[in-house]
Parts: C-alpha cells; sequence; structure tokens
C-alpha cells in the first residue's frame, strides 16, 4: 500500500459519509425518508455501497498496482497480509487488495447489468400479461412457471455450455435473462389491481391505447416494489457469479471478479486462507448493504407494512 | 409490546430420550478388542473420482486401474528398475517362468497354485480369453493398440499360453504382458461382448488376486479385503477402503483431519506443505510418469490445409521458446518438486539424458528474432506487430488443472514483456477435448501421463502416425520420425538412448512445442504403514507387501468387517 | 375443488414436457465430446467412434428426440455415458442424499428461522434483536459455498468435531448397530444441513419476525390479551396461525433453491446427491443423466408448487375461490 492509495481510500471513505449525510438531510424529513431511515442497519446499507462504488470508480487511485499484475513470482507467492500488502498476495503473486478493488468493478457492474435486463424483461412481460390477460397472460404465466421450474444454475451451466467461448456482456446477459420470472409475477399481480384503478379508465377514455397505458400509466405504479425487487436481485446476482466462478465458469482469466478469487483461492484455504476470506467478506458486505437497503426502501415506500 | 415470557419447563422428556439415544450409539461405536495381529489393518485411500466400472479391459481412469489391479493378476510385471526391454527385469505374477521357443514364440508357464476367488485355477484358456476380450472391436478397449504386434495367442495345454508375435523388436515381451489383466473366462464367457462397458461383473467383480471385491456404495466407498488364499502370499493389511472426493482439496483435507490415510499424488507444493506439517502423515516422493508442455498449432486454427499465421514460421516458435524461463516458472508452481524436462519425457523415463542439447532462455535474442522476422511495435501499444497484425494468440486450457491454469497465467505475464499478447481460454474439459482434437486452437498446455515406456507416446504424440490422434499440433518432421523409429528397434540399450537423443534434439530445435515440467510426484501415506513401496509406473501395485505393525494400531484398524 | 386440481396437474405434466425438451436441445446444440476419457492419455479416436454408434450418437436429432421420447414412455431413462451404468440405478443413488440434505436444511430452516423470528420479535428493537438482526442480515448475504468452505475448515479440519465430507464413515458404518448408523449418518449430514439451513434460517427469521410484529399490532391478539389469556398462549396461538400461512410458501418456494445451493454445497462436502450429479454430468457431457436430472428437478419442483397451493387453499378458504 503506498500513500496515494491510502489518501485515495480515505477519499472515498469521506466521500461516502458525506453522501449518506446528505441524503439524510434532503429525504429524512419526509414521511418515507423517516420510515427509510428507522432501521439502522439502512443507514450502514448506505455507506457501504457508496463507498464499494466510489472505490470502483476511483480503481486506479485505490489500488497500488494494476489486477493482473505479477509480481516476483517465487518469492512473493501466497503472502499473508503485511505493509506493503495489506491483504496479502495471492498463488499468483498478485496483491489481492489491488485485484479486490478492481474486482469491484467486474462484480458490481455484472450485479448491476444483468439485473437492469431481469427488471426490465420482467417488467414488461408481467406488465403486458397483467393489462393485457386473457391467452397472453396464460401463455406467459406458464413460460414463467417453466422457467421457474429449473433450477437457475442448470439453466446457467446449460446455457453457458453452448458457447465455447463466452464473452462477458453474453454472460451477463444470460445471467439476466434466468433471472426475470419473479419480477414478472410480481409485477403482473400489481398490475392487475391497478388496471381497475380510475386514471387507467380515465386514459382509455381520453382515447389511449394498450401499450401507452402500460408504459406511460401503469408501470410508473409499479416503480416500488420494482425498485425493491431490483435491490435485491443484485445480491442475487452476486451471489450467483460467486458460484459460477467456483464451478469453473463465470468472468475469464486475468480480468478479476470476487467470485473468481474465491475460487482461485479455495484450493489454498488451509494455507492462505486470505485469498478466500476477503473476497468473500466483500460480498458479504455489498449483499448485506442491498438486503438493508431493499428492506428499508420497502417500507419507506409502503406505509401500509410499517413495522415496529 | 410483548412481555417476556416466563420460562415453563417441561423439557425432562426430550433430555431422556436424548441421553438414551446417545448411550445407544456410544455403545455400538466404542467396541475394543476387535481384530489382532499381524493380519489386521485398514487402509484409507481418498481418491478424487470415481471408477466407472472395474473390468480391467475396459477401466481407463487411474482410479479405476488401482482398484482393478489389486483384484486381477498380469502374467508378469514390471521390475523396481522400471526396464521395458527385453524381459530380464520383470517380475513373475501369474505366470511362474517363461521361454522363448523362437525369436518370434512366447511361451508362459502358469503357476499352478494360482486360484480364481470363486475357486476355480487359473488355467491357460483364460489368457487366451483375456487375449480374445482385448482384442475383440465390441468390448472397445483402450487398451487395444497395444496388442497389435501380437498375432496369436493359443494354449498348449491347461497350464502354458503360448504368444506369437508378427515381427521382432525390443519390447516384445512387455507388450504380451503389461496392458492385459488375465481375465476369468468361465464367468465372462458368457456376457455378451458389446455390454461389458456396463456389466454387473464391472460392479461386482471375481479376480484372482491378493485382494477381494468387499462393497461399492456408489458415490461414497469402495471395499476390498485381504484374500487369505492369494498364492502369492497372504497381505498383511486387511481391508482397503477408497473414499470418493470430488477434488485433491477435500481429500487431503480429509487425511490432514486423519479420516484417510493415504492420497498418491498431492501436485501442489501448498498441498505438501500441509501433509508435512501434520505430524501423523509422512510423504513419499517417487518419480512422476507425467509431463507437460505448451503446444503450437502448426496449422490454421480449424482448417488443416492452410498453415498457421503465426506458428508455421520455426524462428517464430523457436524465438518464443527462448523467450520462457521454464526453470523459474517450475518453482514458481511445483516449488522443488519438478524438473524442466529435455524433451517430450517425464522423470520415469529412462531416456532423460540432461547433456541433450535444448534451445537456451535467452530473452535478448528471442527479442531479435522477433524483430528479425518482421514483429516490432509498430504503434507503440506493447504488442508487436507485423503488416497491420497483431501478435496475439489464444491459449486454450481446461478449467479442471489448476497447474495449467497457473501456467497460463504465467505465460501470459512473461510473453507479455517479449511483446506478445496472450488471451487465456479457460474452456471445460470436454470443449477442450473437442477442440484439441479438432485442432481448434493457437496454443495449448497439454499434460500426458505416460506408459513407461516411450516408445509408445512419443510416436503416438510426435510423429507423422499420430496426426489425426493424439499429434494435436500436427508436427511432421521425417527426421525425426526416422529417428524415432530407429531407436524404438534397437535392441542394445545404449545405443538406443543415444538415437532417442537425437531424435529429441531435432525436435527441440523444430521447437513445435516448450517443454514445461516434468513433476515429481509425492504421495502421502499415515505413518503408521510400514514397508512401504511405491513403483513409479502403477502407485499400489506393491501393496500387498505393505504392512501395519501392532503396536501401530489405531481405531481402525480394530475393526473387523 | 377437484377440477382444479385436475387442471394443475395437466399444466404441471405440460411444464416437465417443456423442461425436457428444452434440455435435449441445449444439450446436443452445445460443444463438447462426451466420450474422452480423463484426457492425459491418448486416445484411440476408433473407439470414440464406435462408443457414439452404439449410443445412438449418429443418428440425426430429430430422430434420436424421438427415440427418446419413446424410452421415457416405457419408463427407461437410459444408460450413463460417463457412469456405465443405468441413469435410473444413478438417480436411485443420489436422490435419497438430496433429499436427506433439503429435508434437514429445511427443517433447521424453518424451526430455527420461526424460533429466531419469534424471539425477535418479543424483543424488538432491545440489544438482542439487534445483535441478531445483524448476525442474520449476514448469514442471508454470505455465499454459501463460501461458507461451507470455512465451516468446513474450522469445524472439521481444526476442531475436528465434525467429519470432513461424505455421508457415513466408510470404515465402520456397516457393523454399527441401527442406533449408531443412524447417529453416523446424522453427525455427517451436520455441517452441509447447517450450511444450508443457516443461511435459509436466517432469511426466514428475518420475514417471521417482520410477520410476528404486522400480526401482533393487530386487534384480535389485543382482545386475546384483553381477555386475560396467559402471554405464551396469545402469541403462539393466534399470531403463528396467520404468520404461518406464508410459511407453507416459502415451504413450496424454497425446493428450487435447494437443489440450486445444494450443487455448491454438495461440491464442498462431498455430498453424493443429485446436484452434484447433475453438474459433472453437464460438465462431462453425460446426456442421460442430465436429461433425467432435469426432469427429476422440474417434478420436484411443480410438485412442491403444487403441495404449497394446495395446503394454502386448504388452510384459507379465502383463496379457493379466487383461482382463475
Amino acid at each position: 500500500m503506498n500513500a496515494r492509495a491510502a489518501f485515495a481510500l480515505l477519499g472515498a471513505v469521506l466521500l461516502a459519509l458525506f453522501v449518506v449525510g446528505e441524503v439524510r438531510r434532503r429525504a429524512g424529513p419526509s414521511a418515507a425518508g423517516r420510515r427509510f431511515f428507522r432501521h439502522p442497519p439502512a443507514a450502514w446499507g448506505m455507506f457501504i455501497l457508496t463507498f464499494f462504488v466510489a472505490v470502483a470508480l476511483a480503481a486506479p487511485w485505490v489500488a497500488p498496482y494494476g489486477p493482473s499484475i505479477t509480481l516476483e513470482i517465487v518469492a512473493l507467492k501466497n503472502q499473508p497480509p503485511s505493509l506493503l500488502h495489506p491483504l496479502g498476495t495471492d498463488l499468483y503473486s498478485r496483491d489481492v487488495w489491488s485485484r479486490l478493488v478492481y474486482g469491484s468493478r467486474v462484480s458490481l457492474s455484472i450485479g448491476a447489468l444483468a439485473m437492469l435486463v431481469a427488471v426490465t424483461v420482467g417488467a414488461v412481460v408481467g406488465a403486458v400479461a397483467g393489462y393485457v390477460r386473457r391467452w397472453v397472460d396464460t401463455a406467459l404465466m406458464r413460460l414463467v412457471d417453466v422457467g421457474l421450474a429449473v433450477p437457475r444454475i442448470f439453466l446457467l451451466l446449460m446455457a453457458i455450455a453452448l458457447w465455447e467461448h463466452l464473452p462477458l456482456a453474453l454472460l451477463v446477459l444470460l445471467i439476466g435473462l434466468t433471472g426475470w420470472f419473479g419480477t414478472s409475477r410480481l409485477v403482473r399481480a400489481e398490475v392487475l389491481t391497478l388496471r381497475e384503478r380510475d386514471f387507467v379508465a380515465a386514459a382509455r377514455a381520453a382515447g389511449a391505447g394498450g401499450p401507452r397505458i402500460i408504459f406511460r400509466h401503469v408501470l410508473p405504479n409499479v416503480a416500488a416494489p420494482i425498485i425493491v425487487s431490483a435491490a435485491l436481485g443484485i445480491g442475487n446476482v452476486m451471489l450467483l457469479e460467486a458460484g459460477l466462478s467456483f464451478l469453473g465458469l463465470g468472468v475469464p482469466p486475468p480480468m478479476p471478479s470476487w467470485g473468481n478469487m474465491i475460487a482461485d483461492g479455495a484450493a489454498q484455504l488451509a494455507t492462505a486462507p486470505w485469498t478466500t476470506v476477503f473476497p468473500g467478506v466483500a460480498i458479504a458486505l455489498v449483499v448485506m448493504a442491498l438486503n438493508a437497503v431493499g428492506d428499508a426502501l420497502r417500507d419507506a415506500f409502503d406505509p401500509r407494512r410499517a413495522t415496529a | 409490546m410483548l412481555t417476556p415470557r416466563p420460562h415453563g419447563g417441561h423439557l425432562r422428556p426430550w433430555t431422556a430420550l436424548g441421553a438414551l439415544l446417545l448411550c445407544a450409539a456410544l455403545a455400538g461405536c466404542s467396541r475394543r478388542g476387535g481384530c489382532t495381529g499381524e493380519y489386521c489393518g485398514t487402509l484409507v485411500f481418498a481418491s478424487v473420482g470415481e471408477p466407472e466400472g472395474l473390468l480391467p479391459p475396459v477401466a481407463q481412469s487411474s482410479v479405476a486401474r488401482d482398484v482393478s489391479d489389486q483384484m486381477f493378476l498380469k502374467l508378469a510385471d514390471l521390475g523396481p528398475s522400471a526396464n521395458t526391454i527385453g524381459d530380464e527385469d520383470f517380475t513373475p505374477l501369474l505366470a511362474e517362468r517363461w521361454e522363448w521357443d523362437d525369436p518370434l514364440t512366447l511361451v508362459f508357464h502358469l503357476d499352478p497354485r494360482a486360484r480364481w476367488q470363486d475357486g476355480r485355477r487359473v488355467s491357460a484358456a483364460d489368457v487366451v480369453f483375456t487375449y480374445d476380450a482385448y482384442n475383440d472391436p465390441r468390448v472397445n478397449s483402450p487398451f487395444r493398440t497395444g496388442l497389435r504386434w501380437i498375432s496369436a495367442v493359443t494354449s498348449r495345454d491347461s497350464l502354458t499360453a503360448v504368444f506369437r508375435f508378427r515381427q521382432r523388436y525390443p519390447e516384445m515381451f512387455y507388450d504380451a504382458v503389461y496392458q492385459m489383466r488375465i481375465l476369468p473366462g468361465h464367468l465372462l464367457r458368457n456376457i455378451p461382448r458389446d455390454q461389458w462397458q456396463s456389466t454387473a461383473f464391472g460392479r461386482a467383480p471375481v479376480g484372482d488376486g491378493p485382494y477381494r471385491f468387499a462393497a461399492w456404495k456408489a458415490g461414497e466407498s469402495l471395499e476390498l479385503v485381504a484374500d487369505s488364499t492369494c498364492f502369492l502370499g497372504r497381505p498383511h493389511i486387511r481391508r482397503l477402503i477408497w473414499r470418493f472426493t470430488p477434488d485433491l482439496q477435500v481429500a487431503v483435507t480429509q487425511m490432514v483431519a486423519g479420516e484417510a490415510d493415504a492420497v498418491p499424488q498431492l501436485v501442489s507444493p501448498d498441498n505438501i506443505e500441509r501433509v508435512q506439517g501434520t505430524p501423523h502423515l509422512a510423504t513419499y516422493p517417487y518419480k512422476g510418469s507425467a509431463y507437460g508442455y505448451v503446444g503450437f498449432n502448426l496449422n490454421a486454427p480449424g482448417d488443416s490445409t492452410k498453415p498457421h499465421p503465426l506458428f508455421a514460421d520455426r524462428e517464430v516458435r523457436r524465438a518464443l521458446a527462448m523467450a520462457i524461463d521454464r526453470q523459474r516458472l517450475a518453482k514458481s508452481v511445483f516449488g522443488d518438486h519438478a524438473k524442466v524436462p529435455p524433451g517430450p519425457m517425464s522423470q520415469l523415463w529412462w531416456i532423460w539424458d540432461p547433456e541433450t542439447r535444448e534451445l537456451p532462455y535467452d530473452t535478448a535474442q528471442a527479442k531479435r528474432l522477433l524483430t528479425a522476422r518482421g514483429w516490432f511495435d509498430s504503434d507503440s501499444d506493447g504488442v508487436r506487430d507485423r503488416a497491420g497484425t497483431k501478435f496475439s494468440f489464444r491459449l486454450l486450457v481446461p478449467t479442471t488443472s489448476a497447474v495449467r491454469r497457473q501456467y497460463a497465467r504465467l505465460l501470459q505475464e512473461e510473453l507479455r514483456r517479449l511483446g506478445v499478447e496472450v488471451l487465456i481460454d479457460e474452456v471445460e474439459f470436454s470443449v477442450f477435448m473437442e477442440r484439441a482434437n479438432a485442432g481448434r486452437f493457437d496454443a495449448l498446455i497439454q499434460v500426458w501421463n505416460t506408459d513407461p515406456t516411450p516408445s509408445s507416446g512419443i510416436s503416438q504424440t510426435w510423429t507423422q502416425s499420430g496426426i489425426g490422434r493424439s499429434n494435436y499440433l500436427r508436427y511432421a518432421s521425417p527426421a525425426f520420425d526416422r529417428l524415432v523409429e530407429q531407436a524404438s528397434a534397437s535392441f542394445d540399450r545404449a545405443q538406443a538412448r543415444r538415437t532417442w537423443r537425437a531424435a529429441i534434439e531435432v525436435l527441440n530445435q523444430d521447437a513445435p512445442a516448450v517443454f514445461l515440467f516434468a513433476p515429481e510426484n509425492v504421495a502421502a501415506i499415515h505413518r503408521r504403514v510400514a514397508d512401504v513401496t511405491i513403483r513409479p509406473d502403477s502407485w499400489w501395485a506393491l501393496l500387498r507387501t505393505w504392512r501395519i505393525p501392532p503396536d501401530r494400531f489405531i481405531d481402525r484398524d480394530r475393526v473387523e468387517r | 375443488m377437484a377440477a382444479w386440481l385436475v387442471r394443475r396437474v395437466a399444466a404441471s405434466g405440460a411444464i416437465v414436457f417443456a423442461v425436457v425438451t428444452f434440455t435435449f436441445l441445449l444439450l446436443h446444440l452445445a460443444p463438447g465430446e462426451p466420450f474422452l476419457p480423463s484426457g492425459d492419455t491418448p486416445v484411440d479416436p476408433a473407439v470414440v467412434t464406435e462408443l457414439r454408434r452404439q449410443f445412438g450418437l449418429d443418428a440425426p436429432l430429430p430422430v434420436q428426440y424421438a427415440k427418446y421420447l419413446v424410452a421415457l414412455a416405457h419408463g427407461r431413462l437410459g444408460e450413463s455415458f460417463a457412469l456405465h451404468r443405468p441413469v435410473a440405478a444413478a438417480l436411485a443413488d443420489a436422490i435419497p442424499n438430496t433429499l436427506a440434505l433439503a429435508g434437514a436444511a429445511l427443517a433447521l430452516d424453518l424451526l430455527l428461522g420461526l424460533a429466531l423470528g419469534v424471539y425477535q420479535a418479543a424483543h424488538a428493537r432491545r440489544l438482542p434483536d439487534v445483535g441478531l438482526g445483524y448476525a442474520t442480515l449476514f448469514l442471508n448475504s454470505v455465499p454459501t459455498f463460501w461458507l461451507g468452505l470455512l465451516l468446513l475448515l474450522v469445524f472439521a479440519e481444526w476442531l475436528g468435531w465434525f467429519p470432513v465430507g461424505g455421508v457415513v464413515d466408510p470404515v465402520v458404518h456397516a457393523s454399527l448397530p441401527w442406533a449408531g448408523r443412524a447417529a453416523d449418518r446424522l453427525w455427517h449430514l451436520a455441517l452441509p444441513a447447517l450450511t444450508l439451513g443457516c443461511v435459509g434460517a436466517a432469511g426466514t427469521a428475518r420475514y417471521q419476525r417482520a410477520a410476528v410484529l404486522e400480526v401482533v399490532g393487530q386487534d384480535y391478539v389485543r382482545t386475546a390479551r384483553a381477555k386475560g389469556l396467559p402471554e405464551r398462549r396469545v402469541l403462539l396461538v393466534h399470531t403463528l396461525r396467520n404468520a404461518l400461512l406464508p410459511l407453507v410458501t416459502l415451504f413450496g418456494l424454497s425446493f428450487p433453491f435447494l437443489l440450486t445451493g445444494a450443487v455448491l454445497v454438495e461440491s464442498v462436502f462431498a455430498w453424493p446427491g443429485m446436484g452434484k450429479l447433475a453438474a459433472d454430468a453437464i460438465f462431462r457431457r453425460d446426456y442421460p443423466i442430465v436429461l433425467a436430472a432435469a426432469i427429476a428437478a422440474s417434478v420436484m419442483v411443480v410438485l412442491g408448487n403444487l403441495l404449497a397451493d394446495v395446503l394454502y387453499a386448504v388452510a384459507d378458504p379465502r383463496i379457493r375461490v379466487h383461482d382463475q
């Protein structure tokens, strides 16, 4: 760890604290904001998320080495944490902290993008099914049932097997395309209740067509449960990516992701545990933060569900 | 808000039941006494993977061979010197002696004491039956190619089997005895040959070896029990149990925790370090039978009619070979437990000659060579290029091999310093095999586990006869082929060695591959086991001579079946 | 009710059929050769060609599909390429292990989760609740296999309290009395079930805490308390019954997760269950096993859903009217 990296890290921490403070100041006083901040983990969650996003964005400053730089390959293999390498080195003599930082970019973006795909497809399918109903609804929901019937990881294993050489973008797309089924059910349920409401009838009376009603009037009102399921879904994607890497599929080398760092280090767990433990803790922290924020958002958006 | 509930207390019936169950369980567990004396002991092997079947002609995985070799005997086996030329260095097993009637006829006299485990005598008819089965295309045995020089096997009487060969060559005896495990004709005669892959006999075999089949729980464990009437001598260790684990990591953990006794290959220096730090385990290093290399496809990927844009150029290959610090890479991956081979050979092969001329490690010359061939970095992006194309290629490795993946990343870094861009393709194992066989790769890292003799291994992988089989690189050098043929046909070992060396030097100069490592194997075995001898080509071949002294028994040694 | 049940069963059957077809297509479109062995010994291409012919892989795809369906209709699942035994036998060995693991994990999940959730609700916003809240949040967020690796390292290797993987102790199991054998199995089941169960329990605890707190504030509970009923009775009888209903749906929906999470945990703990069998088969392109596993998995899932729906309908009469 050098001075520049330490300062950049400090900067990230301060930025995260600042952001949380600002949000608390502006959104706190409103009713939804009060419900949100009633959960102490929610503020922590926001802090952790902002911190990791800041670290990911500032990776070249926060990480003293590049992600694939192999240092002295014999002497520096599997070294325990020290001042120079705060999280130790791994099997290929690479600095774990640097890889963790660059890995945050990969893991967070995979999580966000895959979730984006899943939520978009799920919302559209659910909204269409819920609004149009009749045979379209039945057909789409049967498809959802089939999708939910096959365990997601098997579906992914078989889908990934189709390509000899899978580009990262395609991996993200596949993960997203296997995860929209739950969201579609959720959205459909909401739309079913919403479509009987007055504002929809008014829009129809004004001459708006089906798609216009769905996209401009119905979906914006379903935003709340979608956002909550998205927050929780990102965590699932990150855990799934870790599992895929453990099985040997996932982000191709030498690009680091938290998942393939755990996989690489698993064989050395007894002699060099830091290579596996730290990425796992990182994943746990981010998913914890997402869960906390997601739960708090759920309460914030829905006053009826407020708990003690 | 809820008020705390007062503690109710009706737990006593549950604790009583729990205690009762515990007592019953413990009463069964701590049974002392049991087996005593010289012929007790239970040895637990932690194996990676499970046998696909135990019938020798179709059992190919190393675990399957480990197990079936305890139950089925060969006519004769390699001696401690591992010399495969001639017949002086072989030890008799089922055949107590043999002689040559003429240069093409080999006569075996079976040991009259040999018995199948159901009581019947082992006869020459079994030997004839075995040869017929191994050769039968319906059995589809992968060992068939090793028998191609044998023209016929007949029986002269119930204890004499006669082998006739097509021509004379140095390893006739080796081919006759090494691949075939003699099968019980009377038990297998009625099973249709095309069902041998999946027949029930393969899951509960009857053999003639020192151990007898006891039980096989799919996915969990396999047990063999010593046959006290074995004519080779009663094995000291009474029970052999193989525990199946999904990977080496779990196997080593089981050993360290005291739940397993032996692992044949520790592979990585981390595992060796773990075992050496464990007081009840001892390590046994022995010569490894594998070697690994990074090979360059000499043809265009997927199209064997066109040359490879990068690697068809001999000077380019030589430059890459000179840019890799093989010693340092081997040290990083294996620690002190591997050597850099002078050619495509494992530590086991007698042709290993440290004087063999190889390309030196010389990065300066490598850079000069590449520049001379037109590859230099014209656009300052760190990667050499020529006429608009970057010097960039894809390196194929399977995800299942940690060693190859490690090497891939280290090679990527080494070659990056040369100005060459390497992209790693880590693919699933079955995809790796498919692409390697079809030639759809630029470069790959391959590891071969070799037989004790180079004559089959090298010709299958590096000569023209191997193209379409194991010669994935499609390397064809008539000079090399000639030398290999000459060396394989030589009866004089010293002269053969010189010829092999000349052949390897030709190969090294052409540099179709860079030979990276020939590991030494380190086995880990529980300290209480005495008289341990490990034969490098077949680890547990001499298991029947091991023993566990009664004063070193631990709990599992005393358990009777 | 009967008509609804028949329709649901028919729909479930259609779903399973769709899954099988989809899996078949994916498998045969994927690159990779099923019959190549370990890869580090030279292979004879004639051997591979013969194996392909023996298993019918040289026929055109629609023919293979039709043959498979016909065999399936007769109850024949085929023979595994890599294991050299009938698929039915391999599944019969693996499924009980998966059910044992899933059952133990679910039991732990529900019991521990319920207990924790109720306890947390009883001490809401005081120290035990806050502390347990963070603990459950953490457990719900870790990768299950990572947790398994750590538990294996700490409890099996360092402390030696539990065995390192496996289903039973191969050395002594056969010679133990029935109680000893049961104890042996439980002892081996403990760590993997704990890994899966704790993660699930954490999620259930969080959900139950919220559900109990929501119900507790309602009128009928205040009435019960006003009537003078003891606190424990109020809690157990009145609040739990309402909180139990979503638990039933959770049961039905947990099955897919257990199969998913189970693949990784089975690998870490050397547990020979269906997850590991299917994952290995996908990697080795062992088509018959993958297809059979897909069938088994989807059947289990639709049965779980069906069971959850039936229980829900039986328990809550309001639901029965609404189904379309």
